[in-house]
């Protein structure tokens, strides 16, 4: 190993570790797709103080906040199949649990640990906007849910938005954890075409800049829009 | 008899991963320490009034921020020994908790920086000003007036950073150090995989309540420390 890099497995192995950005992208989108619907309806449970389901959630947010990710995957993947073992041999349905994909299972685990994060985050955007903006929407003859829609939304999304950024990272970083699922994603890939030649240095360099080609590019655009929905702020007030 | 979910199987290996806790401690407290100290340097050079020291420090925040832990820990392992190693210096043998606490307190110092960032900054530019006016030297200024008051914003985050640390942790596994889940994963593997899941549950379980406790403290320490600042304020 003291030759120093090998550059053009480097450059190889950029080009592997690339292929494997559209499954984590696909990961991180999905997984923001359940879990933003989901984490906004259980943020107004909190809001709303609903009895019995605000202390579940309160529950369900100390439990992800409180463990790492990779424990989290460890046990969904361990027991999700159990589950769904019992599950089919109930109703004698006849597939072969070893044998789901396992991005199924990363899209469980990771939209389980973003809807937690993204439940705080909406509970405290949702608390900057004023009760009187609610009452003046009322007042004007706006339904509650188009008050939600046309004037609550748009404010708290911009307080938001920052955290939202952060949580779409910090979802793609996890995702590298998929590795633990077998799942072909960036790390893995790369980790793979590493074990041929113990050419580790490389790889992980390699792992490294497509990480941060990616989260830089997420960053920006995270930013852009943000400067687009404050313009439009601007232009309301 | 993998079919099996037996409860009672989380709280026999609770007690023998317990002792193992001491050293995701160690690795987590010397990662604070350590972090905390590059972070204040990276902090004090982003409020700098050079150029070049704020870029490479925000530079410094970027990538580290852009980076999955398990990257940076794998990216250590294998590149600090092939990086001495061409300086004449074998690396090969030492405890990889080493470069577990490097990682860490690599990413630390990022996030330590932000928090110390954006709790100096909270605090009113007037505040150092009085203090030096009434006659305080600027390290009187800073350890009396701006800390004390920048230590209640920064609690909160401080708070978080560590519970997110202590979490970030848990991948020390990967490269081989047996911490609380590289002893989980070693009795999984003498068990031939039986009863994975509710040893997992047990180490969720310990996660679980140590964030809590860190929580907690921090919530004691934070009441403690803006008792002082309301008297301050009242008077």
């Amino acid at each position: 190993m003291s030759e120093g890099l090998n550059y053009k497995f480097l450059i190889d192995t950029f080009f592997v570790a690339l292929s494997g950005v559209p499954v984590a992208l696909l990961v991180t989108i999905v997984s923001l797709l359940i879990a933003i619907p989901l984490a906004f309806s259980l943020a107004l449970t909190r809001i709303y103080r609903v009895p019995f389901i605000q202390r579940l959630t309160q529950l369900y947010v100390s439990f992800v906040r409180g463990t790492p990710i990779i424990i989290q995957i460890f046990i969904v993947y361990s027991s999700v199949p159990l589950l769904l073992t019992a599950l089919f041999k109930k109703y004698h349905i006849n597939v072969d649990v070893y044998n789901i994909h396992p991005i199924w299972y990363a899209f469980i685990v990771f939209s389980f640990s973003t809807t937690a994060v993204l439940i705080e985050v909406f509970r405290s955007a949702l608390s900057t906007v004023s009760k009187g903006q609610l009452e003046a929407a009322h007042s004007v003859g706006l339904t509650t849910f188009q008050a939600y829609r046309r004037i609550i939304i748009p404010q708290a999304l911009v307080v938001a938005l920052p955290n939202i950024c952060t949580a779409t990272i910090n979802l793609i970083k996890a995702t590298s954890l998929g590795y633990a699922m077998s799942l072909q994603e960036i790390t893995l890939k790369a980790k793979v075409a590493a074990n041929v030649g113990y050419n580790y240095v490389e790889a992980y360099l390699d792992i490294f800049i497509v990480y941060l080609i990616l989260c830089s590019v997420v960053e920006y655009g995270f930013k852009l829009y943000e400067k687009h929905l404050r313009k439009y702020k601007l232009a309301n007030a | 008899m993998e079919k099996y979910f037996d409860v009672s199987y989380i709280w026999q290996t609770l007690p023998i991963l317990l002792p193992f806790l001491k050293v995701t401690f160690m690795i987590a407290g010397l990662s604070i320490l350590l972090g905390s100290f590059f972070g204040l340097f990276l902090a004090i050079a982003k409020l700098s009034n050079s150029k070049i020291a704020r870029t490479l420090a925000n530079g410094y925040t970027t990538i580290m921020r852009c980076t999955p832990s398990i990257v940076l820990l794998f990216l250590v392992y294998y590149g600090v020994p092939a990086v001495a190693e061409n300086f004449g210096i074998n690396l090969h043998d030492i405890d990889t908790a080493i470069f577990v606490v490097v990682t860490f307190t690599l990413q630390f110092a990022a996030i330590m920086s932000e928090v110390i960032r954006s709790s100096y900054g909270a605090i009113d530019k007037g505040q150092y000003e009085a203090a030096v006016s009434i006659g305080l030297t600027p390290f009187q200024a800073y350890r009396r007036i701006i800390f004390p008051q920048a230590l209640v914003v920064a609690l909160p985050n401080l708070g978080n950073s560590m519970i997110a640390l202590l979490q970030e942790g848990a991948l020390a596994y990967t490269i081989g150090l047996i911490d609380v889940v590289g002893k989980a994963n070693l009795i999984i593997a003498s068990n031939i995989n039986a009863h994975a899941l509710e040893i997992f549950i047990a180490l969720a379980i310990i996660y679980w309540i140590l964030s809590l406790i860190i929580e907690k403290v921090f919530s004691i320490l934070e009441k403690f420390f803006s008792k002082g600042k309301k008297t301050l304020e009242s008077t």
